[in-house]
């Protein structure tokens, strides 16, 4: 009986563990999420999703993913939108608070291969949605680092883009194989930025 | 009640001993579809297999694991299938929970489980796998109840004649393990191991008795290697006998089921599509969709309602006598 109660000892130890890992949030909880207000003199960084890829591949693109609700017609998910950064904030979690405020869909994992989070999924378009060499990267101010999404401090000023590729990174800039080397950006975001605001008639 | 227990006195009692046949016969019987031609058997289960594997349609899937269900119950008895969906059942169930824990796609998320969703659209294709799974495994329980090994050598023998050796024992190994397991252990008990009221002691016991099987298993192996090869297996010009002749009712079988199946694969490809993400879509019901869904019902259902309907005169020609 001795055995008994140490075999149940340890397996509820082992139970204990696993429920304290876990967190548990409704729907409604998950997505209440608090943005920094911009103030005056505050750091920001640009944020954008994007999608405009899978348009000139809608070939590869999974049937059942071919609804403006999912793709929109001009492939932003998110335009770049200024967001106030926390000190020591990385990519991801920038990422992750601009679209629990906005109710996007997103799915990733830590992968302890890379300490990393990989991010697999935005707006419920994923890795392979759109052919076998699909999948999201991110770029800053135009180029794509060689790092895992957490692991990319950002810092004042910052220009991310979140990139859906269909070819490996090739058709976005970011070549998977010559990462260091890119520092080409076909849709080049700081132009971008710049021409947002100048059709707002702000200044940056 | 009272009439076994006189008749249990009297040994010589004729009624007694002619209900026993009767009964023993009546539970001995073989199944009808064990007498079919092997040819129609390894068309029907193995097409039967592959049609289940390589579609995830709740309602095709459903359809072919109640046939299948059904048909391992009216071959092995009930108590037996009761006892190996006790073990299915939990799988099933494991199978469907596992899957949302990877898989974070879906439109209809339920919670939020560390940071990522916990979806409707990724438990229904859990279900879905699991039910695909467990489906197989009960066609293929089937399979290897009629598919005896005189069988598959009959069929196989002439053209793949080492692969169809190795398959049939490789099949047969199963049944094998699980009866020198039985052994192993009331050999144990009788020795008076397991006395032990403690869990733990008992489930430690059972690593003993696994053991011992290893053990038997690369032993037996051995032997059967040494003893077949002095029974000249393997050689050329082996002939085996087999008394499996092709009947009018074989070939209205094998036309009927190649008739169902074609007619299935032609729902299947042209309707009973199926999308899990990210939002679910597959119940329709379609010219194709109903053609499909007809189809499994006939072919999944043939072999049980067979086996339902021998049982069926059977029982009333026992009762006759």
């Amino acid at each position: 009986m001795k055995k008994d109660l140490l075999v149940l000892c340890i397996v509820g130890v082992m139970i204990a563990f696993l429920v304290t890992g876990t967190k548990i949030q409704s729907v409604d909880d998950y997505y209440l999420t608090h943005l920094d207000e911009i103030a005056e003199g505050s750091e920001t960084v640009f944020l954008g999703i994007r999608c405009d890829t899978i348009l000139d591949n809608w070939g590869d693109l999974d049937p059942n993913l071919r609804y403006e609700k999912y793709v929109p017609g001009d492939g932003i998910l998110l335009p770049l939108t200024e967001y106030a950064l926390r000190p020591g904030d990385t990519v991801f979690e920038t990422l992750n608070r601009a679209v629990r405020h906005n109710r996007i869909q997103m799915a990733c994992v830590y992968s302890y291969q890379y300490s990393s989070v990989y991010v697999q999924g935005i707006n419920h378009l994923f890795e392979f949605s759109c052919g076998p060499l699909s999948g999201w990267m991110y770029q800053v101010n135009g180029r794509f680092p060689n790092y895992g999404c957490s692991q990319y401090k950002l810092k004042d000023g910052d220009v991310v883009e979140w990139m859906y590729t269909c070819d490996l990174g090739r058709d976005v800039g970011g070549d998977f194989w010559n990462l260091g080397a890119t520092a080409y950006a076909p849709a080049d975001p700081i132009a971008r930025l710049h021409r947002a605001y100048a059709a707002e008639g702000g200044e940056i | 009640m009272r009439k076994t227990k006189e008749s249990k006195g009297n040994k010589g009692d004729l009624d007694f001993a002619e209900k026993r046949t009767a009964n023993a016969l009546y539970k001995k019987r073989a199944g009808v579809t064990e007498s079919f031609h092997p040819v129609i058997l390894l068309v029907y289960f193995v097409g039967m297999a592959a049609v289940t594997m390589v579609t995830l349609h709740p309602v095709l899937l459903g359809v072919s694991f109640i046939g299948a269900v059904f048909c391992t119950g009216m071959l092995t008895g009930m108590r037996k299938l009761l006892k190996s969906l006790a073990y299915s059942i939990p799988m099933l169930a494991v199978i469907a929970v596992i899957n949302p824990m990877f898989v974070h796609k879906g439109e209809t998320i339920l919670f939020f489980y560390n940071n990522n969703p916990v979806t409707l659209e990724a438990i229904l294709y859990g279900a879905a796998a699991a039910l695909m799974i467990v489906a197989v495994f009960y066609w293929f329980k089937c399979y290897s109840i009629v598919m005896t090994s005189d069988k598959v050598i009959y069929l196989f023998g002439r053209i793949l004649p080492r692969l169809s050796l190795v398959l049939s024992m490789t099949l047969g190994f199963v049944p094998k393990l699980k009866k020198q397991y039985k052994k192993i252990s009331a050999a144990q008990k009788s020795m008076g191991m397991y006395a032990s009221n403690s869990v733990t002691d008992r489930v430690l016991s059972r690593f003993r008795v696994l053991s011992a099987l290893v053990g038997w298993a690369l032993e037996s192996s051995v032997e059967t290697a040494d003893s077949m090869s002095a029974k000249g297996y393997g050689l050329r010009g082996r002939s085996s006998y087999a008394t499996y002749s092709w009947t009018r009712r074989d070939l209205f079988i094998l036309v009927f089921v190649l008739l169902a199946l074609g007619v299935l694969t032609a729902g299947m490809s042209l309707g009973a599509g199926v999308g899990f993400y990210p939002a679910f879509k597959g119940i329709s019901a379609g010219l194709w969709d109903i053609v499909a869904y007809a189809g499994i019902a006939v072919l999944g259902l043939f072999a049980g309602l067979m086996e339902l309907w021998e049982n069926i005169k059977w029982r009333l020609f026992v009762s006759k006598v």
